[in-house]
């Protein structure tokens, strides 16, 4: 690459969005899995503005927010990553396609978690800042030995977080929309860390 | 009683009291705080091979690195595959000096030089808190590195050459915020193992103190890119100290994407079950040079 070239990558990468340089030159399949995930991102944006104090809290908007990722989930994602669609500038890795039983869990994860926020969207806590992980007592709060358990790691939802055995997973015991979205963000990030080149 | 069996009963009483001495230059241990530091130190998320429905702290998934790939170890309390065997003096040399109970030397994979900042309390906290950890077999797969990195006797050298255990800043003149997220920063959380750059023989720089790298866990065989994170970075990306503490509850960055690149874990497996005080304590730090 030229040094030319180069300079004005790294221009437009400063005055575009970082989204948008990744996604120039995307065709096909890659093309529209790239813009159905930035639609989701555009829509977890909005639901953590609400769920943050950042925005006004509206139940109806967080409803429709979570029912509009729900159904970007599961099969519709899976659709997205045929076997072999490693074209550039996708920055899926190949271990999609070797790991395809969590990779599949991983989607239906993002419904099922989203879902769980559509329906928690009415608590009488929503909005209202989380004490921590919905597992995690606070620290000053006296608990017992199943705290001490979840907390050296052994809790159930971290298991079902990583899609370790999807099938088996309990229900997600988020009462608050505020930790039905933290283990939606946490389900994306679980995909994110395996199955995308963190390239830039 | 015979001699040789007396002598043996002597000897015995001798390491007990040994032993024992060493236990008694630590206070007492307070389990839960050291189940938090443990989240807060990153034990569970590399410990666990959670992807694979392993057993909590049984062993973690591998490491891919420039230098091979390093296997983290069974920490459970079995006693042949993990430390059910370890005293608490055994515990404290491992995780703040990153030396085995036979004295041979850990990989800075292991990140010991930022766990060096850990008090007795806190060592005392974390053995009671590893105490109560099931113990599960497996997870003594060993590393698998390249040449030279293979030869663990050269990491004396390279203890001699970059080994740099300095404690976290401290300051009176800052916020007790500022403070707690500086000894979080740069001791135990040890964000710099990922985001701040490695030389050759993997050292790090002081001045380059989370710049970022290319070394970082989540690329693929290439290694993936790890961001800066200091504060003008930080600042030129637009995060606010309350966008950034949420952002390690929640993984999401500004734009609605989720962390990946292996920060998604760290966030699912450490900063996630802070407090949120720790985690602006951490915001306030990393914002203000």
């Amino acid at each position: 690459m030229t040094r030319t070239t180069l300079a004005a990558l790294a221009l437009a990468a400063v005055l575009l969005p970082a989204a948008a340089v990744a996604h120039s030159g995307a065709t096909g399949v890659v093309k529209e899995r790239m813009a159905l995930m930035k639609e989701m991102g555009d829509g977890m944006k909005r639901l953590s503005a609400m769920l943050h104090g950042e925005a006004p809290y509206d139940a109806a908007a967080v409803r429709k927010e979570a029912e509009a990722i729900a159904a970007h989930g599961g099969e519709a994602m899976l659709k997205g990553f045929p076997p072999g669609s490693l074209d550039h500038p996708t920055e899926a890795l190949p271990v999609i396609w070797s790991e395809p039983e969590r990779f599949r869990a991983l989607a239906e994860e993002v419904t099922r978690h989203a879902e769980a926020l559509a329906a928690a969207a009415d608590h009488p806590d929503a909005g209202k800042a989380m004490a921590g992980h919905p597992h995690t007592p606070d620290m000053d709060a006296a608990m017992g030995n199943p705290s001490m358990h979840a907390m050296m790691g052994g809790a159930p939802s971290m298991h079902q977080m990583m899609g370790g055995d999807a099938s088996a997973a309990p229900a997600p015991t988020a009462a608050t929309p505020q930790a039905a979205f933290m283990q939606l963000t946490h389900t994306c990030g679980a995909c994110h860390d395996t199955y995308r080149a963190k390239t830039h | 009683m015979r001699r040789s069996a007396f002598a043996v009963v002597a000897l015995a009483a001798l390491a007990a009291g040994a032993a024992s001495a060493a236990a008694a230059e630590f206070p007492d241990g307070d389990a839960r705080r050291g189940a938090y530091l443990a989240r807060l130190a990153g034990c569970i998320g590399c410990h666990t091979d959670a992807a694979a429905g392993g057993a909590p702290l049984a062993g973690g998934a591998a490491i891919e690195t420039r230098f091979g790939t390093f296997r983290p170890p069974n920490i459970t309390q079995h006693a042949e595959d993990g430390i059910g065997g370890w005293s608490i003096a055994d515990f404290a040399q491992a995780v703040r000096q990153g030396l085995a109970p036979d004295g041979s030397p850990y990989y800075p994979a292991f990140p010991y030089p930022s766990y060096a900042a850990f008090s007795d309390q806190d060592i005392a906290d974390l053995y009671a808190a590893f105490r109560t950890v099931p113990a599960a077999a497996g997870g003594r797969q060993g590393n698998d590195l390249s040449f030279p990195w293979s030869v663990r006797q050269g990491l004396h050298l390279w203890r001699a050459l970059h080994l740099d255990a300095a404690p976290p800043p401290q300051d009176p003149a800052r916020s007790e915020a500022w403070n707690r997220g500086a000894w979080i920063v740069e001791g135990p959380g040890h964000c710099g193992a990922c985001h701040t750059p490695r030389g050759l023989l993997g050292g790090q720089d002081a001045e380059d103190a989370l710049t970022g790298s290319s070394d970082g866990p989540g690329g693929g065989p290439g290694g993936g890119k790890v961001p800066a994170i200091t504060a003008a970075a930080l600042a030129e990306k637009g995060w606010t100290a309350d966008s950034l503490a949420t952002a390690l509850q929640t993984g999401l960055g500004r734009s609605g994407d989720a962390f990946g690149g292996g920060m998604g874990e760290v966030v699912r497996h450490s900063t996630a079950w802070l407090t949120p005080a720790d985690r602006a304590a951490v915001a306030a730090y990393l914002l203000e040079p």
